[in-house]
């Protein structure tokens, strides 16, 4: 019977964990849609390098080796719409990096505004932030990674993402050069040296524990030292000795020696160091190339039966050349007029062009059920508006909002 | 003379006591409570530590001289120090914070390794976690030296906060090395933290080097460290009231009573 059980039970935790999959989301559902929608703004996010082919989703995906690099570039913007209930209402810190699940990749170059930008950055409401990222595959699988945008007081927004799909190679290792010219593997760097060390120290520990579990009774002691002061040893009774004393001093004077010896090899063996570094600086301002076109949300219908938002927009060009809607995005959803791949929705516009000076309204027919797949139709919230990015031919963008209506 | 003659009566009479064998209470009694115990401690030491110190634990690029050794010792002692004094108390053993500690390590060490290396695949010389046991084997030799919890939570207080950092921050060393990385001179710990992607824990989210302890010529260190010494004595006298109130007292009233 006893048998059984144990069996069961073993059973039982190895089909729970076998049969758990893999989590490949990131948690963005679980954001409410006014976080997602009026925070931040995606224009031309691209993954580009490794093999582009078929994936197991049916759709084009990424395939690369261990250790091999593609670039994610993009534009982020912080919106006006930014709610004032985040960050009080003045974002001021953010850091712009990748989300994948967990370190499946490696994050190897990173440029806002053309500037290297390793840690946080100083961002401010309306600010426009050009990135330029190179990743590296690690640990092989297929993951879903998005450019990210944490802002301190939000958390982390994503934008559009993509499957990669990192493949094994043999012998992967991860450099880096030191200031001394010494070429490292990060993946298991002095490893080695950090378990032998604090292995040490435990062992320490394990001797002292068995000299006292040991040599004396411990449960019984309990009806001797009911009897005696607290701040004595009990040395009198024989419950701790001279023998202990000289014993535990021996203790001492290992792990002292261990201590102070050790801390000497690493002040021999590693003479250069640093106290962590924190880069924090406002990134050059990024200008959009073209006349700002400015746009004004009139109106967002959302069909449920459909999930198809259908948005009126009044656009104003304030360039000399004719402008041209492409994109419209919000979040991790882009719509295209031509969808380059089957991540990308489809966008239908009427009329699809703004005269150069003029001002026209657009009608703009958005038909994804990743509305609702990705809960970005915020009917159960206290904002209910439909927030997003224009983006046009001559690669400018305006950001438009509208209230939502819907069916109930 | 009487006093003398009384005390050595009572001395010979608890010698006896000592070595008094019970029918029902022998070693397996001894092996169940330190076996048991072992998980309760080193869950208990882990959590605390985890909730006071979580990402300074986890990531070389949270290590730093100023928060790391201000923060840690003061969240360790806690569990240590209450299980110094019901295990002096209650045995007159000096072994409370070693075992807290060595608990805490295979915890902590099993933990990394399961939680943050197998599942997760963070390389484990990027999530480490400290050790206590050298400062723990300080701490209960000040016990059994000064035979009181006073002078213990002062000069073991003091001593376990710097053994503590001296003892870990060889294990830091080598990874507070320069290197020229993004066109910018960082540490390989500081590399760590951005090339190995922490999805929910934006860089912006890290403590370090973060305040105006800017005294004595920048040497952050020492002030860093004499205030996480006076950490360490408040934490060992919250562990001193949870063995006291919550876990002595309790017992007691509860035996008296049956």
């Amino acid at each position: 019977m006893r048998r059984r059980i144990v069996v069961a039970l073993t059973l039982g935790v190895v089909l729970l964990v076998a049969s758990a999959p893999a989590a490949s989301a990131h948690g963005e559902r679980a954001q409410e849609a006014f976080l997602k929608m009026r925070t931040v703004g995606w224009v031309n996010v691209e993954f580009t390098g490794g093999e582009v082919r078929q994936g197991e989703s049916g759709a084009d995906e990424i395939f690369i080796g261990q250790g091999e690099e593609i670039t994610i570039t993009g534009i982020t913007t912080l919106l006006s719409t930014w709610p004032g209930t985040l960050g009080g209402g003045n974002p001021n810190t953010g850091f712009i990096s990748v989300i994948a699940p967990g370190p499946v990749v490696t994050i190897e170059e990173k440029t806002v505004n053309g500037v290297s930008a390793p840690h946080r950055i100083t961002i401010s409401k309306g600010g426009i932030y050009e990135f330029d990222m190179t990743i590296a595959g690690r640990t092989p699988g297929r993951w879903h990674v998005h450019p990210s945008f944490s802002v301190k007081g939000a958390g982390t927004l994503l934008g559009p993402g993509r499957w990669i799909n990192v493949e094994p190679v043999d012998g992967y290792t991860n450099p880096l050069t030191l200031a001394s010219g010494e070429v490292i593997n990060l993946e298991n760097y002095q490893l080695s040296f950090v378990w032998i060390y604090s292995l040490l120290t435990f062992f320490i520990g394990m001797g002292w524990m068995f000299y006292w579990t040991l040599r004396k009774r411990t449960v019984q002691n309990l009806a001797v030292t009911s009897q005696i002061p607290l701040n004595t040893d009990g040395m009198s009774v024989g419950l701790i000795l001279k023998e202990d004393h000289r014993n535990m001093n021996w203790f001492l004077i290992v792990t002292l020696a261990l201590t102070v010896g050790m801390f000497i090899y690493q002040a021999v063996a590693w003479p250069d160091k640093l106290p962590q570094q924190v880069i924090e600086f406002a990134p050059p301002a990024f200008e959009q190339a073209g006349a700002v076109p400015v746009a004004t949300g009139i109106s967002a219908d959302y069909d449920p039966n459909t999930t198809t938002v259908t948005m009126e927009a009044e656009v104003t060009n304030t360039g000399n050349r004719d402008l041209v809607l492409t994109e419209f995005t919000t979040s991790t959803l882009t719509f295209d007029v031509e969808p380059a791949t089957l991540e990308e929705a489809k966008l239908v516009v009427a009329p699809g062009t703004v005269g150069a000076g003029e001002t026209t309204t657009l009608t703009l027919t958005l038909a994804d059920p990743r509305w609702e797949g990705d809960k970005l139709i915020p009917t159960t919230e206290s904002q209910l508006e439909i927030v997003g990015l224009l983006v046009f031919d001559d690669g400018t963008f305006a950001e438009v909002h509208a209230p939502l209506k819907t069916e109930f | 003379m009487a006093s003398t003659t009384g005390s050595t009566t009572k001395d010979a009479e608890l010698r006896e006591l000592l070595h008094r064998n019970y029918k029902y209470i022998d070693w397996k009694w001894n092996a169940v409570f330190w076996i048991t115990a072992a998980f309760v401690v080193g869950a208990a030491g882990d959590i605390t530590k985890l909730l006071f110190a979580g990402d300074w634990d986890f990531w070389t690029d949270w290590k730093d001289r100023q928060w790391w050794p201000i923060i840690t010792p003061f969240a360790i002692i806690i569990i240590g120090s209450a299980l110094q004094y019901i295990q002096w108390l209650a045995w007159r053993f000096p072994t409370g914070m070693v075992y807290t500690a060595v608990a805490m390590w295979v915890f902590a060490t099993f933990g990394r390794w399961v939680q943050w290396g197998a599942f997760l695949d963070y390389p484990l010389n990027f999530v480490w976690p400290m050790t206590m046991v050298s400062a723990a084997v300080v701490a209960d030799w000040t016990l059994l030296k000064t035979k009181s919890f006073v002078l213990t939570s002062i000069l073991g207080g003091m001593a376990f906060t710097i053994v503590w950092w001296m003892s870990n921050y060889v294990m830091i060393a080598p990874f507070l090395q320069p290197a020229l990385w993004m066109d910018r001179v960082l540490t390989v710990a500081d590399v760590q933290g951005i090339e190995y992607v922490r999805s929910q824990t934006p860089e912006y989210l890290r403590i370090v080097e973060h305040g105006s302890l800017r005294t004595f010529l920048g040497e952050t260190t020492y002030v860093a460290l004499a205030f996480g010494g006076v950490l360490s004595i408040a934490g060992y006298w919250i562990g001193q009231f949870i063995a006291r109130a919550l876990a002595i007292w309790p017992i007691g009233r509860f035996m008296k009573k049956w």
